[in-house]
């Protein structure tokens, strides 16, 4: 038997949805529903006081530190070549690298397949993309045109539909 | 020249140079899955009959050589390819049941083209029509409408019978060629509703009109439309459309407004091969009948079925068809009628399946699978394609994303089993089970951004907790929609 994380409803062992609330059932794999390049780690140093602010340079030992508005969780990233956030309920046809669905990315507008952050390693930059989002991207207060890349700096704010983040570059 | 309608090579499953001996142990190795003293199942029976059949002839040399020749004389046809998904390749060890899922896919030929061969099938198409009191006005109107449009897609190579019924049966226009089609339009404009619906009686009459030029060549099809209940007699109906479907008639049963048996006209259509369908509103009849229709005159390849021979301890849980109509089938026949596959779609079949507690690694077979069906474009026509599934035992295996398709489909057709389960609630008097499925069918859609059917399963969630009843309308509303959400969007639908 195999219960349900949502409703807790028993289901027969091999069944991928819930036949009592429809939804999917995860696997009993950690590393299969968790995103592997996704660290989550409580809140021990101060990340907003340091020298990199501003820059836009993401050096090859660089990760991502996002801080979400409202949770005492931040998220250590490291990207890949391309990186998609979203939402992930189950019935995606394309899974996101950063689910955000820990952080109420459904009731904050999310988008299955939200927005991507690229990473070009010949000029040690990142960028971001709005991947055609229901609600839209901002970043630093400015609506992004979907498809179209702005490059990312430490300490800009992400604002997914009205899930507000702010990145800092680590190293 | 000796003709052929099986390839027993592809039934044995092995290949056209197999020695004497592969011979012989094939045929063993088939007798241990699905001679009738090991494996009980109706399918099993079936195939094993085929299996002895290839078996007798390949053992012959002198009809293999006939064979051989002749298949050499074939090459050239096209065919359809059979791909079977399972949702997982490497099964964990248990010591309790599980549930795993096959998809099967019948894919249409690539070289076919529908401007090329379509001319080669042809329709032999009944209409039965429910002309009661209760379709008077706009619905009779609309309906004679949509007979009237689909007299002008036929040709003159095209056969057309009309039976309209109430509490008889008349016949509105004998089986003939589509020749004289202002004609036929005018029989059919002077039919007057009165009276009440018996089924059978109609669809009695609909087959035997339908019988009259029934041909191997032809796509053999009957459209049974009505919107009201019939009393009684269900089950010979039922019984019926069976021996119908055995001679190669397929039935499609169209419910219109609220009051007709949605799982009467569901079986009538899946014992068949036909699809059942909910139309709403008596303006959608038109366009309905009319791309049915099309449909029909777009066939590669008629009859087609699928044949599910599980191992003796495997069970059967649920088939359910996913495109081109999603429709759930029958599980207690082996051998289930899909009725047409169409050019450029692929005719896809979900099965649910259980396997007995597992205490040792290795591999091991649970399921045969054919794909069978009559090619229009081939002179020889039956064609048979056949997919042994094995899958691997392991102690830790590694964890492995099932399939895209088969999730897609699943997350869907939970949806589909969460509404028969409320209402099974419902009858057996569960209200408040009811209710609570029905909000949870309601959350659902709603994430799936299926507003309105999310706004309909929450009105029946709370019609059901003040009146411990659904609204008929509401209820086929969501059970049809949530089939409907099952077909695969346009980017998903491989060949197109």
């Amino acid at each position: 038997m195999k219960s349900c994380p949502f409703c807790a409803y028993s289901n027969k062992e091999g069944l991928l949805f819930c036949e009592d609330c429809g939804r999917r059932l995860a696997s009993g794999d950690a590393a299969m529903t968790m995103p592997t390049k996704t660290i989550v780690i409580p809140v021990t140093e101060d990340f907003p006081v340091h020298s990199t602010w501003g820059t836009a340079r993401f050096e090859a030992n660089s990760q991502i530190v996002m801080h979400i508005r409202d949770s005492t969780e931040t998220v250590t990233l490291i990207p890949n070549k391309r990186t998609i956030l979203g939402r992930n309920d189950g019935n995606n046809p394309q899974r996101p690298d950063l689910d955000l669905t820990p952080f109420g990315a459904l009731e904050m507008g999310v988008s299955r397949v939200h927005a991507a952050i690229y990473r070009n390693e010949d000029t040690d930059t990142l960028t971001i993309v709005d991947m055609g989002s229901a609600n839209g991207t901002h970043l630093n207060g400015q609506r992004l045109t979907p498809e179209q890349p702005r490059v990312l700096r430490d300490g800009d704010e992400i604002r997914f539909g009205k899930l507000i983040t702010h990145i800092y570059f680590k190293t | 020249m000796a003709s052929f309608d099986f390839d027993p090579y592809s039934i044995l499953g092995i290949a056209a140079d197999a020695s004497a001996e592969d011979i012989k142990l094939a045929l063993r190795r088939a007798a241990r899955r699905l001679h009738p003293d090991n494996n009980r199942s109706a399918g099993a029976g079936v195939q094993f009959q085929d299996i002895t059949a290839a078996y007798e002839l390949l053992n012959d040399p002198e009809r293999r050589k006939d064979y051989n020749d002749y298949a050499r004389s074939q090459t050239g046809g096209l065919y359809f390819n059979f791909r079977v998904t399972p949702s997982k390749r490497t099964v964990a060890l248990l010591p309790e049941a599980q549930v795993f899922y096959l998809l099967a896919e019948i894919i249409p030929d690539i070289r076919a083209k529908e401007s090329e061969h379509k001319r080669e099938s042809r329709l032999n198409l009944t209409l039965v029509l429910d002309r009661s009191n209760s379709m008077n006005g706009t619905r009779m109107d609309k309906v004679k409408i949509a007979a009237h449009q689909i007299i002008d897609q036929l040709t003159p190579e095209d056969i057309l019978s009309v039976v309209s019924f109430n509490d008889f049966a008349d016949v509105v226009v004998q089986a003939t060629p589509v020749t004289d089609k202002a004609a036929l339009k005018a029989r059919i404009s002077m039919m007057l509703p009165s009276g009440g619906t018996e089924i059978h009686t109609g669809l009695e009459i609909g087959i035997e009109q339908n019988r009259k030029y029934l041909a191997p060549r032809m796509v053999n099809h009957i459209i049974l439309l009505t919107d009201g209940n019939t009393f009684g007699d269900e089950d010979a109906t039922i019984r019926m459309a069976k021996d119908a479907a055995k001679d190669g008639i397929s039935i499609s049963a169209m419910g219109l407004g609220q009051e007709w048996n949605d799982r009467f006209l569901d079986d009538i259509a899946s014992s068949t091969g036909g699809s059942s369908a909910y139309i709403n509103s008596s303006s959608a009849v038109v366009k309905f009948m009319g791309d049915h229709v099309r449909s029909l005159a777009n066939v590669f390849a008629e009859r087609v079925h699928l044949s599910i021979a599980a191992d003796p301890d495997v069970t059967i849980e649920s088939v359910f068809k996913l495109s081109p109509a999603p429709q759930p089938l029958s599980v207690e026949q082996g051998n289930i009628p899909l009725g047409s596959l169409q050019f450029n779609r692929i005719l896809s079949v979900i099965i649910q399946l259980e396997m007995p507690p597992v205490d040792k690694e290795g591999f091991r077979s649970v399921a045969r699978l054919v794909a069978s069906g009559e090619i229009f474009a081939n002179r020889l026509q039956k064609y048979q394609a056949v997919s042994d599934i094995s899958l691997e035992m392991l102690e830790n295996p590694p964890s492995e994303e099932p399939p895209t398709s088969i999730l897609d489909a699943l997350g869907k057709l939970t949806l589909y089993r969460m509404q028969e389960r409320a209402q099974a609630a419902l009858e057996k008097g569960e209200v408040r089970e009811a209710t609570r499925l029905f909000e949870n069918l309601a959350t659902r859609f709603l994430e799936l951004g299926e507003n309105e059917l999310a706004a309909q399963a929450r009105a029946e969630a709370e019609q059901v907790a003040y009146t411990n009843s659904l609204s008929d309308k509401g209820r086929k509303t969501i059970k049809y929609e949530t089939r409907h959400l099952l077909l695969p969007t346009a980017a998903e639908d491989g060949t197109e």
